[in-house]
């Protein structure tokens, strides 16, 4: 698992894709921190992290929409495949090398913590609970992503399937109440209020184990019908 | 050692390998030959583990490949078609993480990349970036790739195509010098670098293995008949009377009159016997000078095309309609028999009928015959 995780987190810091990701990521939070300190001049370190979750919606496919699409595509797939390494060990690999990316991500987000420090008195406490929430939404994000990549080989459908996903997780509570227990960005409402509630940690952790399952079933149902 | 038996890979109704088997042992280099479609990747694909067949085992090296996936890819290296490589590492970065990838501890992951590298020619390169090589050079990382670690089975899968003249002779060296501590499995469509490099060849066509054994033997059933071709100073005009003489010679044609007045002929044999010494001794008889004598050697090429032709060749829609065809007579078949069984039912219901019929018939005789046997009583009654 190390020596996939390794090579794939070279790879987005050799490769622009690290940087774009996390420079969007940044770019696009620090304008909604620049329009919330210049309209409302309320700033809440926790809440801007629901702009953050939003940013996430659309910012996730940059990150793994090449995770296998590109390996099928340039045919790489058959050199980590006939490896001895087994499936999940790869699979493992590919995923913990994208959360590193969103971890080294949330980390850079501390400067907006740092900045609102020096004004006033935000709670540590809270800013830990909501830094937890965004990182198990991210994985779970990272996790659907990743199993978009699997099933094909185009990375555009990779990504438009993923923000598709995420969108329709996102409004269909609108239509009706029942699907709010699919929709992860509602399951983090409670995270910057300070509240760590176990079913949503839950919620995060299982659709995150089911997508990496779902990967792992993909490419081994793969070997049988390639 | 690698077996593979009876091995079938189907994708739908269509059968890219139909029941394979064969057995490469330890130490040969086995070439597989067949034209572009014809199974060779799907093989080679299910050797390495990387696709599964739908029927049959594939044993490398005394494991199932099903059941010991991991041990039985420790022993392998394989450079698949096309050479991908990842084009965001060096030479010496991809072969690393190649190594790394093929669970070599780390104490000795440093000097089997070296040593790979090395043996590859590639250490000028190594650390250059892969997508900037020239085809010959990714052919080689990606043969660095394959060998790395000293794996006993190298399965290489088109490892020249694309390539330009000196480059197919290093990379055919290459392989050449592997072959002499590795089993390596080679495929290709050209048959003079398999000619040149095999032990063994493996010809299969439309997912069939249709001959497996040495490129000598290969070509020598290729053809029945012998050519010689023959140029003699012939002063007394004689040659030609050889057809007469010398009875195995079905066919003896002039091919051409050089300026110095010797003859070029193109002498034809049935048998496969060497005819060349009883040429010489007729010809020294006669006064006949030979100034040359060629037999012609039947080429792989022309005992591939032999195995490959005879063979029919069936476009996918014809073995749909085919298939179409066969379903058509099984149903019509179905019809058949259910028609029969219908009509042999309507029969029995007839006879059955008819039987009832003759029944009451003969009730219906005896109940007339009582009657007028009544009748007769009571008239000789009345009489009485």
């Amino acid at each position: 698992m190390f020596a996939v995780m390794k090579k794939e987190f070279k790879s987005y810091l050799l490769t622009p894709i690290g940087y774009i990701f996390i420079g969007l990521f940044l770019l696009m939070f620090s304008i909604f921190f620049y329009l919330s300190v210049f309209s409302s001049r309320v700033v809440n370190f926790e809440y801007l992290f629901y702009n953050g979750a939003t940013i996430l919606t659309f910012v996730t496919p940059v990150l793994t929409m090449r995770m296998f699409a590109e390996e099928r595509r340039n045919g790489t797939e058959q050199l980590l495949l006939t490896s001895p390494r087994s499936i999940t060990s790869v699979v493992l690999g590919k995923f913990f090398a994208a959360a590193i990316i969103m971890l080294i991500t949330e980390a850079f987000t501390l400067m907006y913590y740092a900045i609102l420090r020096y004004f006033g008195k935000p709670s540590i406490l809270v800013a830990g609970t909501t830094l937890l929430g965004f990182f198990l939404l991210s994985l779970a994000y990272i996790s659907f992503g990743m199993f978009a990549s699997s099933i094909t080989e185009n990375q555009i459908v990779a990504s438009v399937l993923t923000i598709g996903v995420f969108i329709a997780m996102w409004f269909l509570p609108d239509f009706n109440q029942i699907f709010s227990i699919f929709s992860l960005i509602y399951k983090f409402d409670n995270f910057p209020n300070g509240l760590i509630n176990i079913s949503e940690i839950v919620t995060f952790v299982s659709f995150t184990i089911l997508f990496i399952l779902l990967t792992i079933i993909i490419l081994q149902r793969r070997k049988s019908i390639k | 050692m690698i077996q593979v038996k009876n091995v079938t890979k189907k994708y739908g109704d269509f059968y890219a390998v139909r029941n394979i088997n064969f057995e490469i042992k330890d130490g040969e280099i086995v070439g597989f030959l067949g034209r572009n479609g014809a199974g060779k990747s799907t093989t080679m694909n299910m050797i390495t583990g990387f696709i599964e067949p739908t029927e049959g085992e594939i044993i490398v090296g005394g494991y199932n490949i099903d059941a010991n996936p991991k041990k039985v890819k420790r022993q392998i290296g394989y450079m698949p078609e096309g050479t991908p490589l990842y084009a965001d590492l060096t030479v010496k970065e991809f072969v690393s993480y190649m190594a790394e990838l093929k669970l070599i501890p780390r104490k000795e992951r440093k000097e089997a990349v070296k040593k790979a590298i090395e043996s590859t020619g590639l250490e000028k390169v190594q650390n250059n970036l892969t997508k900037s090589l020239s085809r010959g050079y990714k052919q080689r990382v990606s043969m660095a790739g394959a060998i790395v670690g000293n794996p006993q089975i190298l399965i290489l899968d088109e490892p020249t195509v694309g390539l330009d003249p000196k480059q197919v002779i290093e990379i055919r060296e290459l392989i050449k010098s592997f072959g002499k501590n590795h089993t390596v499995l080679i495929s290709s469509h050209i048959l003079s670098e398999i000619n040149q490099i095999c032990e063994k060849v493996i010809v299969i066509d439309k997912g069939e293995i249709v001959a497996v054994d040495t490129p000598e033997h290969l070509e020598a059933g290729a053809t029945e008949t012998t050519i010689l071709h023959i140029t003699v100073d012939d002063i007394n005009n004689v040659f030609e009377t050889l057809k007469d003489e010398i009875t195995e010679i079905t066919e003896l044609t002039l091919q051409k009159t050089n300026e110095d007045n010797s003859k070029e002929y193109e002498i034809k044999t049935n048998v496969k016997t060497d005819i060349r010494k009883i040429i010489s001794k007729t010809c020294a008889e006669k006064d006949i000078t030979i100034l040359e004598m060629r037999k012609e050697e039947a080429s792989l090429e022309d005992a591939f095309i032999k195995l490959v032709e005879d063979r029919p060749e069936y476009s996918q829609k014809e073995v749909k309609k085919m298939q179409y065809e066969k379903e058509i007579e099984e149903i019509r078949e179905e019809e058949r028999i259910r028609k029969e069984e219908k009509a042999n039912r309507k029969q029995a219901k007839k006879e059955e009928k008819a039987r009832k019929e003759a029944n009451k018939e003969m009730k219906k005789e005896a109940k007339q015959a009582k009657q007028k046997e009544q009748e007769n009583k009571k008239e000789k009654g009345g009489e009485a």
